[in-house]
This record gives structure tokens, sequence and C-alpha cells, in this order.
């Protein structure tokens, strides 16, 4: 059954130097991989969203296109748009973001001169003092 | 997802087989030995919410007269869904003026009443739906309205009709942010359920554009740039930030 949640975070602060529906994207995306928003729940219609989020509805009809390319979500005809219920596709994506992470931790170890070992090492030996 | 087609005919500048919503060319006005548009061409898809935006004396306002059929050019020609503009196309668009035109001795209701007669594409459902939505009280008397409940009336005047192409002139002018918001989220709300096209001139920039699709600036009455505003976005530009290099 239908759990509540929200789709997006509550305020989501929207980048307008950058294209609107990949920062969708990427925010749905880490909140159906991190569980936040259960998988087999169903999404608000484009124009539901787009009226909420005070958007052009082109913007989220592409943000759902994407998702629904990367596997994310199904539309199944007159029914509507849901988030899918295959954890394999849940995975795949969940990899891609892990992978992400790490580079960006990396990029900033090495902005610091060391490496992404040094930097955990680092952690480790600050939280035991 | 299946409600709404994704048209990417809508968002291209390529050559599409249906003719535009609104296409101008080499529009030319002069006032008073005073030029106020001068070889303006561009032309709007279908479907599309395109700000026009530029400051104060650009000829905004002129050039939707024109658009609407208000008004005729001096030079060039509009076409309104592929027909020449005039009061033969009025039927097909909805204007929002930039100055009030609501009679004032009327209540909301009456005058609800009076537009339901006179517009032959006025949509009651519709028209009751936005009521509710932009909070208008029926029996308030036109003339008692602040600036910003009139602003709202005049908006759901203008979106009760069932016209295919809506023209808002300054729709936010004097009007409070709350009632901002309200109007923004109407809009978008209307144009998700058809294909509707939008033309809105404003100023408020920050409100407006993460509704926009398609930009359109004009400064001393000629165009200054047309843009997909998603292609601005993937050069890292915001409308606003491209409004400012334009106008530096």
């Amino acid at each position: 059954m239908d759990q509540p949640f929200e789709l997006l975070p509550e305020p989501f602060q929207i980048n307008p130097s950058l294209p609107i529906y990949e920062q969708f994207v990427e925010a749905i995306q880490g909140r159906i991989v991190s569980g936040q928003i259960p998988s087999g729940s169903r999404l608000p219609s484009v124009r539901e969203l787009a009226a909420g989020r005070g958007v052009n509805p082109t913007t989220i009809a592409r943000t759902y296109q994407e998702l629904e390319r990367i596997g994310l979500i199904v539309t199944y005809r007159g029914q509507g748009t849901f988030v899918t219920r295959d954890e394999t596709a849940i995975g795949g994506a969940r990899k891609v973001m892990m992978r992400r992470a790490i580079q960006d931790f990396k990029a900033a170890a090495a902005k610091l001169g060391i490496t992404a070992e040094q930097l955990l090492e680092f952690d480790k030996e600050d939280s035991n003092e | 997802m299946s409600e709404y087609i994704l048209d990417n005919s809508n968002s291209g500048i390529g050559v599409s087989a249906e003719p535009a919503a609104v296409e101008c060319i080499g529009l030319g006005l002069t006032l008073r030995k005073k030029s106020i548009l001068h070889d303006v061409t561009f032309n709007i898809p279908r479907g599309s919410l395109t700000g026009l935006l530029g400051p104060n004396g650009a000829g905004k306002s002129s050039l939707l007269r024109i658009i609407a059929g208000l008004a005729d050019p001096d030079t060039g020609s509009v076409e309104i869904f592929g027909k020449p503009a005039g009061a033969k196309r009025l039927g097909e668009l909805s204007l929002l003026p930039d100055r009030s035109s609501l009679p004032g001795w009327l209540s909301v209701r009456e005058w609800l009443n009076f537009a339901a007669g006179i517009y032959p594409d006025w949509d009651p459902a519709k028209a009751q739906e936005l009521q509710a939505k932009l909070s208008v009280s029926a029996e308030a008397v036109i003339s008692t309205l602040s600036r910003g409940e009139e602003a709202r009336l005049q908006l759901l005047t203008c979106l009760s009709r069932k016209a295919p192409l809506i023209i808002l002139d300054e729709p936010f002018t004097g009007v409070d942010l709350i009632s901002r918001e309200r109007i923004a989220s109407a809009v978008v709300a209307e144009l998700a359920d058809g294909a509707r096209t939008f033309l809105i001139a404003t100023h408020d920039i920050r409100e407006m554009e993460l509704l926009f699709d398609r930009l359109i600036l004009i400064g001393g009455g000629t165009i200054r740039s047309v843009d997909e505003v998603d292609t601005l976005r993937r050069s890292g530009k915001s409308v606003e930030s491209h409004y400012r290099e334009v106008f530096a």
C-alpha cells in the first residue's frame, strides 16, 4: 500500500544555473537507493509535481523519463508511475552512486596531497583519540 | 508519465509539421517618430512556456498587443497558429493586459457571470476551480480588492477560457509574494493539463525562471536573444545571469 514519503527533500534548493531535471534525478535516485522512498511507491503525476515545485512540466516529464531509463521507476499504462520492485535495478543504481562517491572521496584526498587510504586511516586515529 | 507526452519538437528550433503558436516576422512599429519595435522576428512553438523579458520601455507591451491583434505593426507580420493575427484570432488567445481593465462597480460574482456570457470558450468548472485555488472571494466588489486580489481575479479570468494561447503581460506587478507563488503554481498546473502555449512578459525573473522553457530577450525594440532555457543551463547559465549578461 501507499506509504507517505516525500519524493524530493523539503525544502529542496534548486540551482537555476544547471539543468533542473538532472538535479531532480540525482536527488530522487539517492532517495530510492537509500530506501527513503520505498520500492513500489506510487509517484505523483507530472502535473502534480510540476505545480508543487513551481517548475515547467517538461522538466518533470524529463526527470521521469531519465529515471525510467535507469530502471528505477516503471509506468503502467492507466495506473501511474511506480518505484521499481526490482532489487537488481536498485542495486545497480546504488553501485553507480557508490562509484561516484568513491571518486569524489579520492578527489578530496588528492586535493590534500594524500591517498584515500591515508584519509581513512586518519579518520580511524582521529576518532580513537 | 503516460498523461504527459514529452514532445521534443517543442523544445527545439527544428522544423515542425505544425505551424508555431506565434510567428513574428520583421515586425516594426513607430509611434510619433519614435521607433518602438524594429525588425522583430521570432517564433514560439506550441506547448511552450516562453518568457519575454526586457527592461522598461523595451517594447514588450506593444509587441504583445500586436500579437494579440489589438494593434497593427507598420511593417512585418504575425501569425497565430498559422493564420494572420487580428480580431479573427481573438477566440484563440486569452490576454492578461498590463493594466487592469475590470469594471470596479461589479462584484466578483457579477463579473464572472458577465465574462461567462461574453467569452464563448468560457469554462465554468475551471473558473470555479481557479477561484478556490487563487482564493478570490465571490462577494467582494472589484473596486475594493487589493492589487494582489485584483491580479488574481485577472488571472482567473484569463485562464478560465479554453483558448490555446495565453498571453500574460506583467501578471505580478504590485502583487505580494504569497500571491506570486499562488499565481506561479496556478500557471504551471494550467499548462500541465493540456497543450496550451504561454507567453509571459515579466520583471520577476526569479519567481518565474524555473517555469520557462524558452526565453526571448527584448531591449530597445529589438530582439536581443532567443534561447532554450535548458541550453543556457547546460552552459552553466541561469535565466537571471543570462539576462544580466545581455543587458549589462
